[in-house]
């Protein structure tokens, strides 16, 4: 390698080192000042500068919020069965209909694919109230599988266009070579396109996950006590005339915790594509 | 909640379950019949909540549960999504409770509540000051009942005061503007405001409506249209801008809550403040304040016609909806029953409503402040509460905001203010 | 030929069953509560002894949108705020997959780290900012101050402009973890072949990125243009918390007034025509991305 080659290649890792730095800093930052404000005293936060005397750290907003009416943990087991519920759905249907959609010479595919688009354009402010009222009639309202099921409502369009999009980069030659072996549309998908997908899939799940997780406005309208979700329960801690933030940000961190560990469950699945697989060779 | 099983309530239940044994099959299905199930919906504590829902009380609910055969469940929600709630509920037609908490909303949802307050016992209605009514009534009738006297009085830093050389709390507008001006130094502010959010009960045009009644004005005419474009509404607005200069903290344009502009009076970096009864408690407590014991409250400062204020006015009303409306309106009662009053005020730091509680011992003692408010609720208190207020004070709050940051000279925004709200009131007629 | 079209209808009728299922989903939740929404936005709806009357109207709610002065601006803002961004989130969004695509950056824990600003719950997220930006006790302030880059507490919501961009950039904040993440996956899909082909040629890392890289993520950066659109026209959380619109109707956006319209004023027909207005821009705006972001494979074909 020439020395000219290797100048660029030290700027380039240094480059990617400063990179990386700052987008360190820009992600965490915030996020750091979560964690201490957790461990801080309200009187600590209203501080200026705010006051990192070791005398200003404390336990009790954990303690608090462990005690207090609002049930974290209640929240935090509804809003897993309603994630897991909506996420699993969204890829079971949405997989199978984006690949249709992509490859399968439906007709029309691409005004179907722009209509299913289409009903994420309309805001949620607009459906609530007639989705309220279906519900209500229903009896089906403070319920976690409801709640899943109309998660599925942004859930599985977005699911569907992230699959769809990565259905439309994969070579023709791998089905092709799948139908000349006798392979039919359902053996091919099964077999041949989910294994090369996980990359997206993945994505799609960490985004249904997350986005049933923390969904907020629909859980309020559509729950009362018994389907309550996490993010209603860490609102509980700002009120009209008090905010006790350290209590807030000690329930958001515990909150979180599910899906930061999902993130870590699946952080491999990410970049584990077919660009090191079945391209290879 | 858990809530221990008391000797009393396992004898009755022992009783019930004796006596139901020894009866026919038709009458048991009636005894039931008589158990009244309630759904109370409010807000979540430390904001204005119920026994049971809030912790205080809770031996003579557990009794009055008893008493009434009933039983209560609470559907609770932080405050600011209380009215989203709602909304959703009435606007379906479907409201599933039986006693509903308000805040300035009766005249919105009028038409979806039960007029039950003309039927309150004289004792109650007589020991509630007549005023505290005016929220809660619409087009002659009385739906609600306000549990808490909640008016905005004044708050200042003693400490603050005393090192400026000001001897008591200002009294007049001028007062309040030297004040202000002497304190606003060492890098502190002189007066602290939440003049974010323009809308509803507490916010910026709320604020101005009690300038307005201090300056002698008022915000509707006979006829309901609005008449506050007068020299009373200029000076009410030119006043706020004023203290403005005079050393407002600058951030009160951004701070959408009452509570941020509260944590910056406790946090000892702002000398005096608006705010509503709840804030006492709150300044008294060392891990969210750094001013105990170093608060003083005293009514507002009069402007030309003297002392005003406005209703925070949280209020207990039935719902038509409500499948036992004797059984919620006895519940209501109970909230407003002079031994909860008393608990709720020392335990909870929340002013009770009634006349005789107010100026109970204990209760003045454990709240100095109670005697401030009390005094506050003998100058005029107006919210001007209409079916349309949200809209109302979102149009003319955000006209205030630009006479603030001098968008628009007090005359001009007062003058827009009033076309808005003119178009506003005559939408709804 | 016979076996050919065989093989089609197989793969047409597997489509239909594969599609069908995902469609009745969705038209079981939506199509009701979207066809009330657009049917209301032509009414006027009153609360009357407790009842909802609708009465028809026509067009007068959208008449009313196009000469409120509140509206015209939340256009604007809106306008201006989707379109920066969309671009924003974007840019960077590719920058960090990029990073996070390097050797140096492919530690498992830069994903995860990626991760958490999207996970915090937005209503936290938003009550934390609203902490972080506080003019008065803000530790923005506090650390500025202290690195020496400011001299006095800036009222960082209290402008019309300086509020609006604050929001826009804490919005930008939570919005890249999950675009990063798609064009992340959308390089996975670059065959490294390609690479050590351009490695062979001699191509710079720019070359390579022009020529290779991005023609091959073109897809993943559709999606995201699109979904950053549809979202950026519906942000709510934030500005519910941090500013309601404020000061003086300057972060006011489309989708934050037709909340406030519906919720707070109750005047669910007019609400309705301001969703619906979010709608139609949402869809314009969608299929011209679409159409500019297409794959025009027969042309580089040819």
């Amino acid at each position: 390698m020439s020395f000219a080659a290797r100048r660029t290649g030290l700027a380039t890792r240094l480059g990617v080192l400063l990179g990386l730095g700052v987008f360190l800093v820009w992600s965490l930052a915030p996020v750091v000042w979560l964690v201490l404000s957790s461990f801080l005293t309200q009187r600590a936060l209203i501080a200026q500068p705010p006051d990192l005397a070791p005398a200003s750290f404390t336990l009790q907003n954990f303690v608090a919020v462990m005690q207090s009416a609002a049930s974290l943990g209640h929240g935090m087991l509804n809003s897993f069965i309603v994630a897991s519920f909506s996420t699993a759905l969204a890829l079971a249907l949405g997989a199978p209909a984006a690949y249709a959609l992509a490859r399968l010479s439906l007709p029309r595919a691409n005004v179907i694919s722009f209509m299913i688009l289409a009903t994420q354009m309309l805001p949620g402010i607009a459906i609530a109230i007639p989705l309220f009222i279906v519900i209500t009639r229903l009896g089906l309202i403070d319920n976690v599988w409801t709640l899943g099921l109309v998660y599925l409502s942004f859930n599985l369009p977005i699911v569907i266009w992230i699959l769809r999009g990565f259905f439309l980069g994969i070579p023709q030659g791998l089905e092709r070579a799948a139908a000349v072996d006798g392979a039919g549309p359902v053996r091919t998908f099964r077999y041949i396109i989910l294994p090369i997908s996980i990359p997206p899939l993945a994505a799609a799940a960490v985004f249904a996950f997350i986005e049933a997780w923390n969904e907020f406005f629909f859980a309020l309208i559509l729950t009362r006590k018994s389907a309550e979700t996490v993010p209603l329960v860490v609102a509980q801690f700002a009120g009209q005339y008090q905010t006790v933030f350290g209590q807030m940000m000690a329930a958001a961190l515990i909150s979180v915790a599910p899906v930061i560990l999902l993130a870590i469950i699946f952080k491999d699945q990410i970049v584990r594509g077919f660009a090191d697989g079945m391209m290879k060779g | 909640m858990l809530h221990k099983p008391t000797r009393r309530g396992l004898l009755q239940g022992a009783a019930g379950a004796g006596l139901l044994a020894a009866l026919p099959d038709g009458l048991i299905r009636s005894a039931f019949a008589e158990d009244a199930a309630l759904n109370v919906f409010g807000p979540q504590p430390p904001d204005p909540a119920p026994p049971g829902a809030a912790q205080f009380a809770i031996d003579l609910f557990d009794k009055w549960k008893a008493d009434n055969k009933a039983s209560v469940e609470y559907d609770l929600v932080a405050w600011p999504q209380l009215h989203d709630r709602m909304a959703t509920a009435f606007a379906s037609g479907s409201a599933p409770w039986d006693v509903v908490y308000m805040s300035g909303w009766v005249p919105e949802f009028a038409t979806s509540l039960r007029p039950f307050a003309d039927k309150l016992p004289a004792s109650l209605v007589d020991d509630m000051p007549p005023t505290s009514f005016a929220t809660t009534t619409w087009d002659g009738q009385v739906y609600g009942a306000v549990f808490t006297l909640s008016l905005l009085t004044l708050f200042y830093n003693t400490e603050h005061l005393a090192e400026a050389g000001l001897d008591g709390p200002p009294k007049t507008w001028d007062d309040l503007l030297r004040y202000t001006k002497e304190l606003t130094r060492d890098g502190r502010s002189g007066w602290v405001a939440n003049y974010g959010d323009p809308a509803g009960i507490g916010g910026t045009a709320s604020q101005w409506m009690c300038f307005l009644q201090q300056a002698g004005g008022k915000m509707y005419g006979e006829d309901g249209m609005p008449v506050f474009d007068s020299d009373a509404g200029v000076d009410a607005m030119q006043m706020m801008v004023d203290l403005m200069d005079a050393g407002t903290d600058p951030g009160s344009i951004s701070y959408v809550g009452i509570n941020d502009a509260t944590n910056v009076l406790l946090a000892g970096r702002a000398s005096m403040q608006m705010n509503w009864p709840f804030m006492w408690t709150a300044a008294q407590d060392p891990e969210q304040s750094q001013i105990v014991g170093k608060l003083g409250g005293a009514i507002l400062p009069a402007g030309p016609a003297g002392s005003a204020s406005i209703d925070g006015t949280d209020a207990w009303t039935i719902p038509n909806s409500s499948k036992n409306p004797e059984v919620a309106q006895s519940l209501i009662e109970f909230y407003l029953d002079p031994v909860v009053q008393k608990q709720q005020a020392i335990d909870t730091g929340w002013l009770p409503i009634r006349l005789s509680t107010l100026a109970d011992a204990d209760v003045q003692k454990a709240l100095p402040n109670a005697k401030v408010v009390l005094e506050q609720a003998s100058h005029p208190y107006d919210s001007f509460v209409t079916p349309d207020y949200n809209e109302v004070t979102q149009a003319l709050g955000t006209e205030v905001q630009k006479a603030l940051q001098k968008a628009k000279t007090p005359a001009e925004a007062i003058a827009d203010a009033s076309e808005l709200v003119t178009a506003i009131v005559k939408r709804r007629s | 030929m016979r076996a050919f079209q065989t093989y089609e209808r197989r793969r047409r009728s597997a489509g239909a069953a594969f599609v069908a299922p995902a469609l009745a989903v969705l038209a079981l939740i939506l199509a009701y509560p979207i066809l009330d929404s657009i049917w209301l936005a032509l009414q006027r709806v009153t609360l009357k002894a407790g009842q909802v009357e609708r009465t028809w109207v026509g067009a007068e709610n959208f008449h009313r949108l196009f000469n409120d002065e509140t509206a015209l601006r939340a256009i604007f803002n809106t306008a201006y705020f989707s379109i920066a961004e969309v671009v924003l989130v974007v840019g960077i969004g590719l920058g960090v997959a990029l990073l996070l695509n390097n050797a140096m950056g492919r530690s498992g824990f830069f994903r995860v780290v990626l991760v958490i600003p999207w996970a915090i719950a937005p209503v936290a997220n938003a009550v934390l900012w609203k902490w972080i930006l506080n003019a008065n006790y803000g530790v923005l302030n506090g650390v500025l101050t202290s690195l020496g880059l400011i001299e006095h507490n800036q009222v960082w919501l209290g402008t019309p402009t300086m509020a609006l961009n604050v929001l826009l950039l804490v919005d930008v904040w939570k919005s890249i973890p999950f675009v990063a993440l798609l064009m992340l996956a959308g390089l996975q899909q670059v065959p490294k072949v390609l690479y050590r082909a351009a490695y062979m040629d001699g191509a710079g890392s720019f070359q390579t990125f022009v020529h290779i890289t991005l023609p091959s993520i073109k897809t993943a950066i559709a999606i995201a243009v699109v979904l950053q659109t549809i979202w950026s026209l519906r942000v709510f959380d934030l500005i519910f918390v941090l500013t309601r619109g404020g000061p003086a109707d300057a972060t006011v956006l489309l989708n934050f007034l037709a909340y406030r319209v519906t919720f707070n004023f109750l005047d669910l027909g007019y609400g309705a025509a301001i969703a619906n207005l979010v709608f139609a821009a949402t869809f314009i705006l969608a299929i011209i991305y679409i159409w500019l972001l297409k794959p025009r494979r027969r042309v580089a074909a040819s």
